[in-house]
């Protein structure tokens, strides 16, 4: 019995990881402003300025890690969420970064948020794409709270409430 | 005059059928065609890459990824990991005519030279499934490193090449008796893997490099890419390797062993593959739902095409 119990514990622990599920999980959604794309993309771009958009931030520390960009966020809730700034791209008006720590029902998580042009000089559209995985990393059966629709609701709530944020705060100013 | 009629005419003749023969089956009844794996919306999006338009979109199972095509066969094998089965294709009349159950993920597939064996990478259980091309079911199992991710057939060597993911290895196996011959540590979550000739190519993601292996030698070069590398394709002397999260594509000098040229992408580029006859370069955008398509010498962009929802297509995705 012994034997056994030791043997499934190493089983358990011999499991790697940082494996996942072979389907990442995509959240896409955009959102019409009325500001210009100059505007828009000004406030997007700004990787230190997320409080002042997202409703569900409600504090920031930005912080320099050798070459590497963090801002750690305080949730409403009070939990921390640290990111990892990835690149900025002024030419297709695009930020990519990535979740790095925090108590999310999600893992892996990676995003970028795109700002064009719209309809005439006045109105931009901004796109925000996020790709992530569920937490449960092995083989199914995979427990409540740790499955792709889980998952996929929490990303979806985040991406629809800074959309929200940002169409706000810009066509407030 | 005689000898004009009865020899020279008839083998006139015959030069021209057999010539016409030929030019008009190889050349212009070919249509190639690139088979795109839609893992959000449970489909295959078909690209005529002769016109450049998409012609049909057909259901397969849940969460498609993986895909090889069986080209003497008229076959395409697609690896669906939600329903941890294959949906066989037939390329002729594009539809899918068997479903291979599994109880497993499968990530990715090749078949051997002569199309009668397809192999098939098992992310759970550590393993490669071998399918019956004939019987179109599963007549071995083997087992390999650890989250097996690419897998590629070398045609010169008779080789496997495995991927293993969570362990940094790639795994040489001989194709036959399926004998590991040679593993060998690579860089950081190696994913895609592709061969040419004396050498296999794998991307690893964590450490933004591609490895070269030497299956002579088994000796390793290693090569400073783009964001994230997910897979790489190889035509004579260039490597071309999908950087997901730089959304571009590194162009390497595989003699000088680097990075010359960069090209822009969709949004989250995962794989690719080469049409030679049509000289054609196609990439899939997991984020933008789309492949694009680059003209292989020039390296210039020729078009971007709509496909379902999170484009994939691991493995060789075109009929040529």
């Amino acid at each position: 019995m012994r034997n056994f119990i030791l043997a499934l514990i190493t089983l358990m622990f011999s499991m790697s990881i940082f494996a996942h599920g072979p389907t990442p999980q995509k959240v896409q959604e955009s959102v019409t402003v009325n500001v210009s794309v100059e505007k828009a993309w000004a406030l997007v771009k700004d990787f230190s300025a997320i409080d002042k958009w997202h409703p569900a931030v409600k504090g920031i520390k930005v912080e320099k890690r050798g070459e590497d960009t963090y801002r750690i966020l305080t949730q409403e809730s009070g939990d921390k969420l640290e990111e990892k700034f990835r690149s900025i791209d002024d030419d297709l008006k695009k930020i990519r970064w990535e979740i790095t720590k925090g108590k999310v029902p999600f893992t892996d998580f990676n995003a970028y948020i795109i700002v064009s042009k719209g309809a005439n000089a006045n109105e931009s559209i901004i796109q925000w794409t996020a790709r992530f995985y569920r937490t449960y990393k092995l083989n199914p059966p995979i427990p409540d709270g740790q499955d792709d629709a889980t998952a996929k609701a929490a990303v979806q709530g985040i991406v629809d409430n800074g959309l929200a944020g940002l169409k706000k705060t810009l066509e407030s100013k | 005059m005689a000898i004009l009629k009865k020899i020279i005419i008839p083998i006139i003749i015959l030069a021209v059928i057999t010539l016409y023969y030929f030019y008009d089956f190889n050349r212009l009844n070919i249509t190639p065609k690139a088979y795109i794996t839609n893992q959000g919306e449970n489909t295959v999006s078909i690209i005529d890459l002769k016109k450049l338009i998409m012609i049909k979109s057909i259901k397969v199972g849940v969460a498609p990824l993986g895909i090889t095509i069986l080209k003497n066969n008229n076959l395409a094998f697609i690896g669906n990991v939600g329903t941890d089965d294959i949906s066989v294709i037939d390329t002729k009349k594009d539809e899918v005519i068997k479903t291979i159950k599994l109880n497993t993920a499968p990530l990715s597939l090749a078949s051997n030279a002569e199309e009668s064996k397809v192999f098939v990478t098992d992310w759970f259980k550590n393993k490669v499934i071998v399918i019956s091309v004939k019987e179109l079911k599963v007549i071995n199992t083997f087992s390999v490193g650890e989250t097996p991710s690419g897998i590629a057939f070398n045609k010169k060597f008779n080789y496997l090449l495995v991927a293993n993911r969570d362990e940094n290895t790639v795994e040489i196996i001989n194709s036959e008796n399926y004998n590991i011959i040679k593993k060998l540590k690579v860089g950081k979550h190696p994913f895609g893997i592709s061969t040419n000739g004396n050498f296999a190519y794998v991307a690893n993601v964590y450490d933004d490099t591609i490895t070269e292996i030497n299956l002579e030698s088994f000796s390793t070069t290693t090569v400073k890419v783009g964001d994230h590398p997910y897979n790489i394709k190889t035509y004579k002397n260039l490597g071309f390797v999908t950087n997901a999260l730089d959304d571009s594509l590194s162009v390497i000098d595989l003699k000088e062993k680097q990075e010359f040229k960069k090209i822009r992408t969709g949004e989250n580029p995962e794989n690719l593959d080469i049409n030679i006859e049509f000289n054609l370069l196609v990439v899939t955008n997991w984020g933008s739902d789309s492949v694009s398509i680059y003209d292989l010498k020039n390296l210039t962009f020729i078009k971007e095409i709509k496909t379902g929802t999170q484009s994939r297509s691991f493995g060789d995705f075109i009929l040529q």
